[in-house]
């Protein structure tokens, strides 16, 4: 098993590789460029060729590439072109309020969508199943933009129960109150899709031999569905969720900005206005190595949960 | 005198519209085994599984009693009904390899059994390892560790049965345990399980398709057919003196009780009275002048797995030998059977042959053409004159596309589309013994026969000079075999067909075989005509094979309370 761990983790190092190289180039490829954005309209081409130069940008890009991923080996991602700190330091101030929504947000999915998938599976057919069936359309069916919208016009306008922006200022009950909007809007989707996901792969087992075994040994209709079952119909939808958090990374993106929460979305958004290019790269590297950390803690899962998952890859 | 364990009146359990069981009644002594036997669909698991309310959603039960020490299991209540499951009645199911759950290991599985005793977690987990090593699986406190992947299915077979016998039931219902086996390993388990049937006391009930099986294991026989008990009664008589004409029929088809060789099996349809037909035997059918259709010579095949990353970044590689140097010919007309237990290389040997597999070595020369190193256009070739008739009949044909479509696609891949007609589909059809009625039916609608009757026509299609038939007779029972068999043999009369016949069913080998060559862990052990082999094999995997084949029926035994004995396998 470290065995495996470890080559899934190698695979992940190898892919951000990849990733960062490939949008160090796209970003590069994107119209406009910084020295433009940053020096104004009025600057001279000497002035922007100095920038350039200082910059590193005037090099042949392969060696751009090697030197940025050389300075990030040694936790140097630059420095951001408008407050000059580290990126490093913004990147950190951000980080963690995106990780706490998506987590958030996770946490909503898979607590709210497994067991109800499972429920419908097991009442097939019942009302419970038409009902959930019904609501899981439904929330799939609404983009998160327009939850976090009416959720703000009700909640806070209307209600004033939940604060409308902003992460709170100190204090977990504050950040915590200020998560739950952003997170239901980012999540409750997923809460749908893993509902209709859980309730097939649970159909699919439950008529499963082995089940049957179980039961013709007089085990529990609740251990039978718990570790029987349950475990191996959950999964796919580990990998789903693994794969997910790269959605709701994006997601993200549209809730920070109308919730003004200070994340990495919000944080990218405003840096690709502005052809912050560090900046950029730093929350695009922060993100793809999320959502790599996520696909390969989902494969590590699975293959802990269900053994053959892992020779099945391998093969 | 034993007493009634069991006692079932009126048994009906109705799958949507279909009757699946008739109104069965019969009764079981304690200590007893009850045979239940019948071709496929008769309703004989069904049955099995309905005695504790262990169907599927789809299956409602209509009505009957189901007596069980005094109470009936049909109207318990659901708690009192678990509580009797694995402690007092259990069952061994037929798939060894999907009878475990997955993600869990041995002992996980075998100490969640113990959940009602009040023992220790450690003394739950040495009275599993003293389980498993009482059914004599090797390395038993290593195996608890073990997830069940990563055991074969004689083993699975194994855990299986320790954990329906463990808490010593009074019951034990077995659905076709050894269908999934090997020969040589079905002999095993049934030793298994009459060992520990002696051992324990208890009663079983025994689903089975194998005539053999029964003879040889149970006192008392049912003979099922379309949810209907035909017959019942104590093995003896019902063996020797059948008062059912579908008794009668069924014992007729078994091509183990037909002593010489024939190239006609007895089928169901034909009238009982009619004696046995013995069409000229394979015998000496074939000479050694007769030119070869396929020849292979030293052929080796090795599969490599690795990771997905280089051995140097933590990757691995390994290299499987599946096949080593085998050598063998196929003469124009004639049945040369494959034999070998499952692993063996006999599938790989048979992929080679159709361009499936890279061979590492060797040369396979079909009709004087060259095979090994021949570019795709002289692959193409080869496949037009090899067909193969695949082991999943159903699985095979595509659920979405009508009999003659599929019947005739290997002429439009082979781009001879205007052959591919209507006509030329009807034409196989019927060569292959289903009328113009079935060119529109699609996979679904036709029995497992008739699916393989399909798969014979759409074999021939391309007038192939070699068919290899994969496992042609699994999963069918005696009568359905018959027919396949007595197809093969008449086609191959009529257009000069060589057959390869990868099988493990040495009965059908016997009757339709010239000749066969064994495998044995990718190396070919043994070859020669089937009669001679049949007379006296020399090798020792040949002979148990051939033991294993041949299931004395009561009859034959000389003292009806000896001990019955099963061939052993060295």
């Amino acid at each position: 098993m470290l065995g495996y761990i470890f080559r899934r983790t190698c695979l992940g190092v190898a892919v951000l590789i990849l990733a960062v190289s490939s949008l160090y180039v796209l970003v590069q490829l994107a119209p406009g460029d910084p020295a433009s954005a940053m020096l104004g309209p009025r600057a001279t081409p000497a002035i922007k060729a100095e920038f350039a130069e200082r910059l590193g940008l005037d090099r042949p890009m392969p060696v751009q590439i090697v030197k940025y991923l050389g300075a990030v080996a040694h936790g140097d991602l630059g420095t951001d072109l408008r407050s000059r700190l580290p990126v490093r330091e913004v990147l950190l101030a951000h980080l963690p309020h995106t990780v706490q929504l998506v987590a958030a947000a996770m946490l909503l999915a898979a607590g709210l969508g497994i067991p109800l998938g499972c429920l419908a599976a097991v009442k097939r057919n019942g009302v419970f199943d038409r009902l959930i069936g019904v609501l899981s359309v439904s929330v799939i069916a609404v983009p998160s933009v327009i939850i976090a919208i009416y959720g703000m016009l009700l909640f806070s306008a209307r209600l004033g129960w939940l604060p409308a922006i902003g992460a709170g200022e100190g204090g977990v009950w504050s950040a915590l109150h200020h998560l739950i909007m952003p997170a239901v809007a980012v999540g409750i989707g997923w809460v749908g899709y893993l509902a209709r996901l859980v309730r097939a792969s649970m159909i699919e087992v439950l008529s499963a031999n082995y089940i049957r075994n179980a039961r013709s040994f007089g085990l529990t209709e609740p251990r039978i569905i718990r570790t029987y079952a349950l475990r191996v119909a959950v999964a796919p939808t580990i990998t789903v969720l693994g794969v997910g958090v790269g959605y709701m990374l994006g997601s993200a993106v549209f809730a920070e900005i109308v919730f003004a929460r200070p994340g990495i979305g919000k944080l990218m958004y405003d840096a690709v206005i502005l052809r912050n290019y560090p900046v950029t790269l730093g929350a695009v590297l922060a993100s793809s190595a999320l959502l790599i950390a996520a696909t390969t803690a989902a494969d590590i899962l699975n293959a802990i949960i269900d053994p053959r998952f892992k020779e099945g890859q391998e093969q | 005198m034993a007493e009634t364990l069991l006692e079932v009146c009126e048994l009906a359990v109705r799958f949507g519209p279909v009757q699946a069981v008739k109104w069965a009644s019969f009764s079981l002594q304690s200590g007893q085994t009850l045979g239940i036997v019948g071709e496929s669909g008769s309703g004989k698991s069904t049955l099995l599984w309905a005695l504790t309310r262990l169907l599927p959603d789809a299956a409602t039960l209509n009505s009957g009693e189901v007596w069980f020490d005094g109470e009936d299991l049909l109207r318990l209540q659901p708690a009192r009904m678990r509580a009797l499951r694995g402690t007092r009645i259990s069952y061994v199911s037929q798939d060894p390899m999907t009878s475990l759950a997955p993600g869990l290991t041995i002992g996980r599985q075998m100490t969640d059994l113990l959940y009602r005793e009040p023992w220790s977690k450690r003394e739950k987990w040495q009275r599993a390892i003293d389980a498993l090593d009482w059914v004599s699986l090797p390395d038993p406190a290593a195996r608890m560790n073990m997830y069940p992947h990563e055991l074969s299915g004689g083993q699975r077979q194994r855990v299986s049965i320790a954990m329906a016998l463990m808490l010593g039931p009074d019951l034990v219902l077995a659905d076709e345990p050894t269908t999934a086996l090997d020969p040589t390993l079905e002999v095993e388990i049934l030793e298994l399980l009459q060992r520990l049937q002696r051992e324990t006391g208890c009663a079983i009930i025994f689903v089975t398709h194998h005539l053999g099986v029964v003879a040889s294991l149970c006192d008392e026989v049912l003979v099922m057919k379309s949810g209907e008990i035909r017959e019942a009664g104590p093995v003896q008589n019902v063996f020797t003196e059948p008062q059912d004409d579908y008794t009668k029929a069924l014992l007729r088809c078994d091509p183990a009780q037909i002593e010489t060789p024939t190239r006609r099996l007895p089928t169901m349809s034909e009238a009982l009275e009619r004696p046995v037909q013995i069409v000229q035997g394979p015998l000496e059918r074939i000479g050694p002048e007769d030119a070869p259709v396929l020849r292979v010579e030293d052929l080796s095949v090795t599969f490599t797995r690795s990771g997905l990353l280089p051995p140097v970044l933590g990757g691995w590689r390994e290299e499987i030998p599946a096949v080593r140097n085998v050598s063998f010919d196929i003469r124009s007309g004639e049945t040369l059977a494959l034999i070998g237990e499952s692993g063996s290389g006999k599938t790989t040997v048979a992929r080679s042959i159709m361009g499936l597999v890279r061979p590492d070595s060797g040369r396979i020369n079909l009709n004087g053409s060259e095979l090994t190193g021949a570019d795709a256009a002289g692959w193409s070739r080869a496949r037009e004159q090899v067909a193969m008739m695949f082991q999943d009949p159903a699985g095979s044909l595509s659920p979405r596309a009508t009999i003659a479509e599929q019947v005739v696609e290997p002429l439009i891949v082979h781009g001879r589309r205007g052959e591919a007609t209507r006509a030329r589909a009807i034409e196989l059809l019927t060569q292959a013994g289903l009328g113009e009625a079935y060119a529109d039916r699609f996979p679904h609608e036709l029995s497992g026969g008739q699916a393989r009757r399909a798969g014979v026509a759409r074999a021939l299609a391309l007038s192939p000079s070699l068919v290899v038939a994969d496992e042609p007779t699994a999963g069918l029972d005696v009568s359905v075999q018959g027919e396949v068999v007595n197809l093969l043999n008449a086609l191959q009369e009529q257009m000069g067909l060589s057959i390869l016949l990868i099988t493990h069913n040495m009965s059908v080998v016997r009757h339709a075989a010239d000749r066969m060559i064994v495998m044995l862990k990718g190396e070919l052990v043994e070859t020669g005509p089937t009669a001679r082999l049949f007379a006296g094999a020399g090798h020792g995997y040949t002979r148990s094979l051939i033991a294993a084949s041949y299931h004395a029926l009561p009859d034959q035994q000389q003292t009806p309370n000896q001990e019955r004995k099963l061939h052993a396998v060295e």
